[in-house]
């Protein structure tokens, strides 16, 4: 699933798995991963989810801050923040994060997104509860070890992770510029969550603190165990380490009205140094976790997501003037969210020409709905990929984190695929009459420099 | 003060790599088989012994063309019909090529398992190799070549194996073919590749995943069991030599131009051991985290950490199936072009000087430590057995470098870093040449060679 994530560093090694609590699948039973939550007086909530067939616990937190949340001229922060979080705290000395963990066997990272920073480890079960302890120093006190010289030092690795990943790279700001015709200026979703240089050259050490003392609190945070612990055993140790930890106001959110599809397209065009033309087409979709939005998933599926597909089968297939289609989908939580389908156009043929054969397609979809077997598939397909996801148990943590801080679900991992398979051809056909009509497109064009 | 102590971490409980049972389909089909309770999305490779550098040499990438086109359409199916079959199932299908073979890849839930191998079976007896297909996959395989071409890391990666390996090696050409290779590709070459290689006495099929063993041989016999042998075909008559060999005079720096990049990537490579290697296997990815494979390594605790001259910096060994390489790359800001390539010289130069007791536990203690959420996917699991196979070796490979790995000595580091640290090198610079190859010749590392 593409997810415009900015990683703190790449994962180290594998990800990893449990045994699943899933029974008798095939007769479609639904799933049953225990999953016990609890909210501690400073208001952290906390999800444990035992799972004793790998010795080991994921540690997963969520923290309600992510580019939505930075001000005009403030971009780019929530990511760079993050990197702050490893350059130590009160009682974890620069780097320590990392090291002391690994030497545990620890696998660790942290990501930011447009709606959330998410600190993450799976360590071997004897070392949970100094995860927990080292989670607790930074979340609650970080600035005590806080330096200019580490805010200089990570706003230079953030600035070179802005030029490797968005930058240097044929295509590279392509979901940006996509974002940035989806939403109008002064939406929180209209920039990214890398941001500019200007704005990552202006954050200073004030804002650092100002931004976590806002932003950092436990009532702000939802933290998640899975994997080798008893439920008592995880809230317990929750209640040790993130007890003592003081409460803070929870901050206000950005306040914005939910978006409307487009009423006419937005374009971008771009002539780049790049080796082929590519178009992306972007789309408004209702907020995530909800059925509107779940319909346009699928919608999106059976447009570009499959083999048999209908661009696939079109576009790549059969007029062969793709030479690769794809598509995405982000549910998001601020009103809106958005849907991506990105094509890649050979040489010596039009984009122009393409673009109206989408556009075709996309008014075919809104006006008959999906077929009977196309809706097989795309939903078959999200089974599989969905159960996959789960077999691993960081995304399991993962998966719970996301649904109870942004959704109030905990428990969402268990009836997603019930809510997957209520989806009825009529909603999917409304999802792409209301929200993927050509008129309500952006697209972004990066096309070829011609020598 | 954080209201509670630091608390002590105890020893992790003694865990098992998951053991597999190995069986023989009546057409010869070898049968590797992992039981993982719980993992519900079972996980298929089918692994066919079909090296790279028995390909023609004129049609190079055809091994890669036969992966993507195998399930594009059977003697009883088109190419359409054959995804719906599949993807109405939910069954996932990739395929690839390694330098020793083809790894074809399935995953399904466990009541869709039967099906895909059945579909599998159908593709691999009876491909219809459809000109159309073969054609248009061919197109799509050029404009990759392009994407490849393009992208700062792609574009190091082939001008490395161009400068290391000499011109006779099918290591000093992409896997997937070059342009002047893959366009000429047709359906009778694929046909040609496929009745010699893809063939039940060169495959083994891994199944991993929460299912029944005995179910699941009973399945694998009424499908991928009735994969009937073909008549032998003959191989290639102008295939490159089976072993890659290093150049004579591979110690030199390539840089790539391009005007106006902000950043160069940097792509160094020296010959390595493979698995079979001589002290055992243990050392290399110990040596690989230390050097490159955290963020407290000691290439990223300087180029990152301290220089905030890198998003990070990556090394390792890579095992091939004759001898393997050591490789260091990332990508730096254009104006520490020269800085970094001599920190990174400076840092592998300072390895010479050995590991402290510190760094190799902890390592040892990630590499082991991380074994049993590592191996805890039928996905990753099954995989790794079916990269093994391909080399020749089963998942003890694994146990056993992993027992070693606790038994490891700072002198036994020592050793292994000594074998290859003196090896032929080779270094690739993609990047803004004009602005940076001066001061990377005034180094004096190595002759510099510019190049568009």
């Amino acid at each position: 699933m593409p997810a415009a994530r900015d990683c703190l560093a790449r994962l180290v090694g594998a990800l990893c798995a449990a045994m699943s609590r899933l029974r008798a699948y095939g007769g479609r039973m639904p799933l049953e991963y225990p999953i016990a939550t609890r909210r501690l007086a400073n208001g952290l909530r906390v999800a444990v989810s035992p799972d004793h067939s790998v010795p080991a616990v994921t540690v997963n937190l969520w923290v309600d801050v992510g580019s939505r949340h930075e001000p005009e001229g403030r971009t780019g922060f929530a990511h760079l923040f993050e990197h702050l979080m490893f350059q130590g705290s009160r009682n974890v000395a620069e780097g320590e994060h990392f090291s002391a963990l690994m030497a545990q066997g620890g696998q660790l990272n942290a990501t930011t997104w447009v709606d959330r920073t998410n600190y993450f480890e799976t360590v071997p079960t004897p070392a949970y509860e100094l995860a927990l302890w080292m989670e607790a120093d930074r979340h609650g006190y970080l600035l005590d070890a806080l330096t200019q010289e580490n805010l200089d030092n990570q706003r230079d690795v953030v600035k070179e992770e802005k030029r490797q990943r968005y930058d240097n790279r044929p295509y590279g700001n392509g979901l940006t510029d996509l974002n940035a015709t989806v939403f109008p200026k002064g939406h929180p979703y209209h920039h990214s969550t890398i941001g500019s240089m200007d704005d990552l050259d202006a954050a200073s050490l004030d804002y650092v603190h100002d931004f976590y003392r806002v932003h950092y609190g436990p009532a702000n945070t939802v933290l998640t165990l899975v994997g080798d612990v008893t439920v008592e055993d995880g809230f317990a140790a929750a209640e040790r380490y993130f007890g003592p930890l003081p409460a803070r106001p929870v901050p206000p959110q950005p306040v914005v009205e939910p978006l409307g599809p487009l009423t006419e397209p937005v374009r971008l065009d771009r002539v780049e140094d790049v080796p082929q033309d590519r178009l992306y087409l972007g789309f408004r979709l209702p907020s995530g976790a909800t059925t509107a939005y779940l319909a346009g998933e699928l919608a999106l599926g059976v447009l570009a997501g499959l083999a048999t597909s209908r661009l696939y089968r079109r576009l790549v297939r059969r007029e062969q003037i793709a030479t690769h289609v794809s598509q995405g989908s982000q549910g998001r939580v601020a009103g809106t969210s958005m849907g991506t389908i990105a094509i890649d156009v050979p040489s010596g043929v039009a984009a122009d020409d393409v673009e109206s054969a989408v556009c075709e397609e996309l008014e075919l979809l809104g006006a008959q709905g999906p077929t009977p077997v196309e809706l097989e598939a795309v939903v078959a397909d999200t089974e599989r990929w969905w159960l996959q996801s789960l077999a691993a148990q960081d995304e399991r943590a993962d998966a719970i984190s996301q649904y109870y801080l942004l959704h109030d679900q905990p428990e969402y991992l268990n009836t997603f695929l019930d809510q997957i398979r209520q989806v009825s051809a009529a909603q999917v056909q409304e999802a792409a009459a209301t929200w993927l009509q050509p008129r309500s497109r952006a697209v972004v064009t990066y096309r070829k420099q011609e020598d | 003060m954080t209201a509670v102590a630091r608390p002590q971490v105890g020893a992790p409980a003694r865990w098992e790599y998951p053991p597999h049972s190995e069986h023989v389909l009546s057409n010869g089909v070898q049968v590797v088989f992992f039981h993982l309770p719980g993992q519900h999305v079972v996980s298929t490779r089918l692994a066919i012994s079909a090296p790279l550098w028995s390909e023609p040499r004129s049609r190079e990438g055809v091994a890669t063309i036969v992966t993507r086109t195998m399930d594009e359409g059977t003697q009883s199916r088109s190419a359409d019909e054959m995804a719906e079959a599949l993807e109405v199932n939910g069954i996932a299908l990739s395929a690839g090529m390694l330098g020793s073979g083809m790894l074809v890849d399935l995953d399904a839930t466990a009541d869709h398992a039967e099906r895909g191998w059945q579909l599998t079976t159908e593709f691999l007896s009876e491909p219809a190799f459809d000109a159309g297909e073969v054609g248009r996959h061919v197109h799509q395989r050029l404009a990759e070549i392009e994407q490849e071409l393009a992208d700062p890391g792609g574009r190091a990666a082939l001008e490395w194996a161009r400068s290391f390996y000499t011109d006779s090696s099918r290591g000093s050409r992409p896997t997937a073919g070059r342009a002047s290779t893959v366009a000429g590709i047709t359906s009778a070459d694929c046909r040609q590749f496929h009745a010699a290689s893809v063939r039940p006495s060169n495959a083994t099929v891994v199944v991993a995943g929460d299912m029944d063993r005995a179910q699941a041989l009973t399945s694998l016999e009424r499908t991928i069991g009735r994969w009937a042998q073909p008549a032998p075909a003959r191989g290639a008559a102008d295939a490159s030599p089976s072993r890659d060999e290093v150049r004579t005079d591979p110690d030199r720096i390539l840089f790539v131009h391009r005007p106006g990049a902000v950043q160069t990537q940097i792509h160094l490579g020296s010959l390595g051991p493979d698995r079979r290697v001589d002290g055992g296997w243990a050392p290399y990815p110990v040596l690989g985290f230390l050097i490159g494979g955290s963020p407290t390594s000691r290439l990223d605790s300087v180029l990152r950490e301290d220089k905030g001259f890198t998003y990070g910096m990556r090394a390792g060994f890579r095992s091939r199936s004759h001898d393997g390489v050591f490789t260091v790359s990332g990508a730096v800001r254009g104006d520490s072009t020269a800085e970094s390539v001599d920190l990174i010289l400076g840092i592998l130069a300072e390895a010479g000087k050995g590991f402290t007791e510190d760094e190799l536990h902890s390592a040892a203690d990630f590499i082991g430590k991380t074994a049993p959420v590592r191996y805890a996917t039928a996905d990753v699991v099954a995989g790794e057995a079916g990269a093994l196979r391909l080399d020749g070796l089963d998942s003890t490979f694994v146990t056993d470098y992993l027992a070693q790995l606790s038994q490891l000595t700072t002198d036994d580091l020592a050793r292994a870093w000594s074998l290859w640290s003196d090896q032929p090198r080779s270094i690739v610079l993609v990047g803004d040449a004009e602005a940076g190859a001066d001061a990377v010749k005034a180094l004096g590392r190595g002759e510099v060679e510019v190049v568009e």
